[in-house]
């Protein structure tokens, strides 16, 4: 007989399992085993992958849930009186599965879902009883495992033989018939401790006792015994304690024998137990019979019971239809044809015609009819909140979906492959990704849910798994290291997983002073280094917890709640357990809609752009666009200003040349280092281009050594070549390099006649080894058979083997293409709106501070803060008086400074104006300190002035920092009340005693980066200016003049740190630093990272020397051979001849808070 | 009860349990069925690595609880406790997991308490 486990905890029984369901699947297989339980801690979060586990394995899934249960006596909204595995039942058409879903729901229905909520996951004692029968046949369709966890098993403690009694009768007595089992697991700890086989012995007496069926499990936490220290690490992640608080308490597993173990292992078990008990071989046998028994009951049917693979829409009634839906479908693709055709006809409409009737019949045949009909409604219906929206991804190569408005790219204008998106080999619901506006998202999501049904809708989740800084923090917290200590080597943690920690540590030379300190821990004694590193490794990629994805709603019909689990999202809205590898296994529609933050920044610059200008011909005339035929301004503006962006013809001349000029902060996917380096090279000159160098910046391109040849070719260094000339039409757009998933597919079909659809197929399999295998073997013979040469084919093949898993789909680059270029024609015609836009959506990788030195560099004013000008959003202002009278600035928004609650701002805001800080303090009801920071951050400078009087901004914050410290009622004899209703103007700031000196611009720049984390009075590298002179430093806007391979020493702020992956697998190190002229982007190969060490991701200011590479007419680059941290002034390369530098002070002394200024935590 | 970290030479079963063993250089024969279970370690401190893959015996070991009377002495094996009084000691042996070697831990022997 075999055996089966029914109490198994996965990996994704977050901080408690340690082994994936792969692992444990195939290890019961290869034990004999014909059937596997998944019983997640809280969640079915790893069952979906238990089921495909078990499905690889050829063996029988069984689905449960180890949860809390309340204490019946005690307080039900937070005492727990113990866990029980809850089974359910199969082959039952889904009613245990169902059953199962509903009691977990159940279980997170009172939870906050927010961390560290006050009420756990759990149900009640009557809540469980009510879903173990089911509701229709009241038939038992869930089984409840009493073990050592349970309020039974934890009252065996000491000698208390009555109260495990009483409990165990109390569940008999409130559970239906036939539902409840005794759990018997012994982890054979010390004799009469919890999982001893003494406990599990007077739990089998008391199913005798009650005639109740045992069974026998081993709690499983880990596949293999090596599984139990890791399961130790996790403990103390869940618990927050260190092991040897632990171990006090004691709160760790009792041993570390909660493994998988073998069929023959738990025979022993149950041997010893039985034995220990008194019984007999009769009762060994019958104890693993009822086990096997129960494990029978509860085999799966994926399909029957869970339906495996089975899609599931809304039904059509919901979305307004009351006919077949694939005529409805059609009805409105025919009607699109007008609205996106207008006056098609002749061969044209042909093609039109011919294209819908290819794709509606691979719909209707796969049967997605209504799928489209959904999406078509979730987008109609966002664009009618008036949201900006824009569908992306594959979806793009849909002429169906441009029928039906679910996206705005014509497929047959960019020759898009329908196939690429959907086809009769394909039989999963496609992705339909759509673009919201950032802000706006959550909006949408409560949108969908009200117009779709709470039964029909929930969010998706997704697993966050241990990366290499987390596992080096929970390592550390496990061995009761000190916090700052394993922070600092956290700092140096970079882009690798955890699992190749000790190879890393010999390779990255950021670590080395770290690895110097593990290799020396013989001679110091401390082994806590080297332990670290290891237990670090065995966190790696475990899951952590889930949380809402940041776009996925799934939609069902009424039955969705039946199939997922949901609970609580930290929005509130609730959230499926499942995450996306899960929802084509469990047949889930997913609707992608992304909210993305340039959305809403160019949404809130068009509102600026209006709110500054009155009408269409101020706007014209501010953004310098084209005047029209008949002078009135190009249609594309509304009479009262407003712009339409996605009517803005696609060829401006203005914004190419903005894009070519490379100074593209802030533009949608054209600002990174990297890619500002490629643009510059590249030159583009048209729309083609943009989607062109999208999709060349990618890993695929960039490791494949397209880029370069491309490049040659497109300048014409270098002639065209193309393999065959069969292929020219296919590779001629990007000059005969292969860029384009669109140009794979094209390829295969040309040179093998194998049909779209099964060119995409091989095109998916060129991502395994297996797959390439198979696809390399019909590509080569059926080349062959069609007359190409051998090395035409070697050729071909070569170039479709190295890129074909990574190259980017065309589609999705033309989607991209069109946000990139609307945020550059914004930001060349209304860089004023579309800053402020940039500033107050924050949709770059860069901090906020580089967008106040691009500002900076445009001559664009920043207005200070003022308690009656500034808003909470940042705002375009006219300038009334002084040298820049007339221009357009930015003023800088309350929103954001330290310490300022969202309240106050609320409060500050619809007071407005003030007309002295007591009116302030009145009617805003400002806490204290944060009425001294605005007065740090100059926010009442202008009233002062009004005020009069002789004192300075220091004074205020000296006086205000006074009143803070004292307690009680005021003593301050500045204060007066009831000044209010004298028309007296600021009596406290004019009498304000004078005394300090005026703080220096350096102070004010401190206070400014301490609390709104950007540089506005000055740049904060000005302070280090003397220094850099001394050192000979060369200023970003001087790079462009210098010959290509000068040697230069530069310096400034690190706005940007990236690691883009590289030909030949080799590790670059991409640095940007900020000097107030503009940015210097430099790049460290292997032998630079080796000298610069820990400075390559710790450090904030950086001197580094190096060369210049010219990238491009207007882009130049630095290739790094050193670097200094330039607050350590005495480790500078100064000069011989120079005179000693003096210590000033600088912006960012003794500020010790992270702050968000160098693009990661720093 | 005293702690001890004392080697002893265990003969084991086919199945593994003790059967005999010989400690301090005199032989001894278990006279009842032993008890076995596992305890923790604070594997944190004891240890400098813990790599992936160490397999079992990092966070327990097995504990042996045998019950065992001299051979060979004074009394004839099998053999009521004779004049001199010879009560069975009560031991409890650990196995080290990787080497396979046995240590002493405690000597449980009844009225007084034996250390080393």
């Amino acid at each position: 007989m075999s055996f089966t486990h029914l109490h198994v905890s996965t990996a994704f029984s977050a901080h408690y399992g340690v082994s994936w369901p792969e692992e444990l699947a195939m290890a019961a297989a290869a034990d004999g085993a014909t059937a596997l339980a998944c019983t997640d801690r809280d969640g079915l979060y790893g069952t979906i992958k238990h089921l495909k586990a078990c499905m690889a394995a050829g063996i029988d899934p069984i689905v449960g849930v180890d949860l809390a249960v309340f204490d019946d006596d005690g307080d039900h909204r937070t005492q727990v009186s113990g866990r029980v595995v809850v089974l359910a039942r199969g082959h039952n058409n889904g009613a245990g599965y169902r059953a199962l879903c509903r009691l977990v729901s159940d279980a997170h229905a009172r939870t906050s879902g927010k961390a560290g909520g006050a009420v756990p996951a759990a149900v009640t004692r009557a809540e469980l009883a009510s879903r173990t029968l089911d509701p229709q046949t009241l038939k038992p369709v869930l089984t409840v495992l009493l073990g050592p966890d349970s309020d039974v098993g934890r009252a065996m403690g000491g000698r208390r033989y009555l109260r495990p009694r009483t409990l165990f009768k109390q569940w008999v007595d409130a559970m239906p018939a036939g539902t409840v089992v005794a759990e018997i697991v012994s982890q054979l700890s010390a004799p009469g401790t919890p999982f001893s086989t003494a406990h599990a012995v007077r739990m089998l007496r008391l199913a005798e006792e009650h005639h109740i069926p045992a069974i026998i499990t081993n709690a499983v936490r880990y596949c293999a015994a090596d599984g139990a220290p890791t399961a130790d690490v996790l403990d103390s992640a869940r618990t927050l304690k260190s092991l040897p608080e632990l171990a006090g308490e004691p709160l760790l597993q009792p041993t570390g024998q909660g493994w998988l173990k073998t069929r023959e292992q738990m025979l022993g078990l149950g041997r010893e137990i039985i034995s220990a008990a008194g019984y007999g071989a009769a009762d060994l046998k019958q104890l693993m019979a009822q086990t096997e028994a129960l494990a029978d009951l509860c085999r799966i049917d994926p399909v029957n019971d869970m339906g495996w693979k089975q899609p599931v829409v809304p039904e059509a009634s919901v979305i307004g239809i009351n006919q077949d839906p694939h005529a409805e479908l059609i009805q409105r693709c025919q009607a699109g044809i007008g609205r996106r055709f207008p006056g098609v006809n002749g061969m044209a409409e042909q093609a039109v015609l011919a294209r819908l009737d290819h794709e509606l019949g691979i719909i209707h045949n796969l049967g997605f009819s209504s799928y489209f009909l959904t999406v078509a409604e979730v987008s109609r219906m966002i664009q009618d909140m008036g949201v900006r929206a824009a569908a992306r991804g594959s979806g793009a190569s849909s002429l169906v979906n441009y029928l039906i408005e679910v996206s705005h790219v014509n497929p047959l204008q960019h020759d898009l492959i329908f196939e690429r998106f959907l086809s009769n080999d394909r039989a999963t619901l496609p992705d339909i990704d759509i673009d919201v506006e950032s802000a706006e998202r959550h909006n949408v999501y409560r949108r969908i849910f009200e117009r779709f049904g709470s039964e029909r809708v929930t969010l998706m989740s997704m697993q966050n798994g241990y990366r290499a800084r987390g596992a080096v923090r929970d390592a550390g917290l496990a061995l009761g290291m000190d916090d700052d200590e394993v922070g600092e080597i956290a700092k140096q943690l970079w882009r690798f997983s955890a699992r190749k920690f000790r190879e890393a540590l010999q390779e990255k030379p950021e670590l080395r002073e770290f690895a110097g300190r593990v290799e020396r821990r013989d001679t110091d004694g401390n082994q806590q280094l080297d332990l670290l590193v290891d237990l670090t490794e065995r966190l790696d990629r475990l899951p952590r917890h889930i949380s809402m994805h940041p776009c996925g709603v799934i939609l069902g019909d009424a039955t969705l709640l039946d199939r997922t689990p949901v609970q609580p999202s930290g929005l509130g809205l609730p959230m499926s357990q499942f995450d996306k590898h899960d929802m084509d296994p469990m047949g889930m529609l997913k609707l992608d809609v992304l909210g993305v933050r340039m959305q809403s920044a160019m949404a809130f610059a068009v509102r600026e752009i209006i709110r500054i200008h009155p009408g269409k011909e101020e706007v014209v005339a501010a953004g310098g666009h084209p005047q029209g035929p008949d002078g009135s301004g190009p249609d594309y503006i509304a009479a009262d200003g407003r712009i339409d962006l996605n009517a803005v013809p696609l060829d401006d001349e203005a914004t190419y040349e903005l894009i070519r000029s490379t100074h593209t902060l802030g533009c949608f996917q054209i600002e990174s280092p990297g890619q500002r380096e490629l643009i510059g090279k590249m030159a583009p000159r048209e729309f083609n281009d943009l989607i062109i160098d999208i999709s060349l910046f990618r890993p695929g391109p960039m490791k494949s050594d397209m880029v370069r040849p491309f490049l040659e070719h497109r300048h014409g260094f270098a002639p065209e070549v193309y393999p065959h000339p069969d292929l020219k039409p296919v590779l001629q757009e990007t000059h005969g390099v292969t860029v384009f998933h669109e140009q794979i597919l094209k390829t295969l079909d040309t040179m093998t006649g194998c049909g779209l659809a099964k060119a995409d197929e091989f095109r998916r399999s060129l991502g395994s080894e297996s797959g390439e295998a198979q696809v390399e073997e019909y590509f080569r013979r059926n080349a062959k058979g069609r007359g190409y040469s051998p090395d035409v084919v070697d050729k071909v093949w070569g170039t479709l083997k190295s890129f074909a898993s990574f190259g980017f789909c065309k589609a999705h680059g033309a989607a991209f293409a069109v946000p990139t270029y609307q945020s550059a024609w914004l930001k060349a015609h209304h860089p004023e709106a579309f800053l402020a836009g940039l500033w107050e959506h924050d949709p770059g990788m860069y901090p906020k501070r580089l967008l106040v030195a691009e500002a900076r560099r445009l001559g664009i004013p920043i207005l200070p803060l003022d308690i009656n000008r500034s808003k909470a959003e940042y705002r375009v202002e006219r300038i009334a008086s002084g040298q820049d009278a007339g221009k357009l600035g930015i003023r800088l928004s309350l929103n954001g400074i330290y310490g300022l609650s969202a309240a106050e701002l609320k409060r500050i805001v619809a007071g407005q104006p003030y007309d002295s800080l007591a009116d302030l303090r009145a009617r805003s009801r400002l806490s204290k300190p944060s009425i001294r920071r605005l007065a740090q951050l100059g926010a009442f400078d202008s009233l002062h002035r009004e005020a009069g009087g002789p004192a300075n901004r220091a004074d205020l914050v000296h006086h205000l920092q006074q009143l803070q410290s004292s307690t009680g009622p005021r003593k301050g004899t500045d204060v007066v009340d009831g000044q209010l209703s004298l028309p007296l103007g600021d009596i406290e700031l004019r009498n304000l005693k004078p005394g300090l000196p005026a703080p220096t611009l350096v102070e004010n720049v401190r206070a400014e980066l301490d609390l709104m984390a950007v540089d506005v009075s000055t740049h904060l590298m000005e302070s280090h200016r003397p220094l850099l002179e001394k050192l000979g430093v060369t200023t970003a806007d001087q790079l462009l003049n210098l010959r290509n391979g000068t040697e230069v020493l530069v310096a400034g702020v690190r706005v940007a740190t990236q690691t883009p992956p590289m030909r030949g697998g080799r590790r670059v190190v991409f640095i940007s630093i900020d000097d107030g002229t503009g940015c210097v982007d430099s790049v460290f190969f292997h032998e630079a990272q080796e000298t610069a060490g820990p400075l390559l991701f710790g450090t904030r200011l950086l001197l580094i020397r190096g060369t210049t590479r010219r990238t491009g007419p207007r882009g130049i680059s630095l290739s790094a051979s050193m670097a200094w941290d330039l607050s350590r002034t005495e480790t500078l390369p100064f000069p011989e001849s120079a005179a000693a530098v003096e210590d000033v002070p600088h912006p960012l002394d003794g500020i010790s808070r992270a702050l968000a200024i160098t693009g990661f935590n720093g | 009860m005293g702690m001890f970290s004392e080697s002893v030479d265990v003969v084991c079963s086919a199945s593994g349990q003790p059967e005999s063993l010989t400690w301090a250089g005199r032989p001894y024969a278990l006279c009842a069925e032993p008890v076995r279970w596992y305890e923790r370690r604070q594997w944190w401190a004891e240890d400098s690595r813990a790599p992936l893959g160490s397999g079992a015996g990092v966070v327990d070991h097995e504990i042996w609880r045998v019950q065992v009377l001299p051979v060979g002495r004074t009394s004839r094996p099998g053999a009521p406790e004779d004049a001199a009084g010879v009560e069975p000691l009560t031991l409890d042996l650990t196995r080290h997991i990787r080497s396979g070697r046995w240590r002493l831990l405690r000597i449980h022997d009844g009225l007084r308490h034996r250390t080393a």
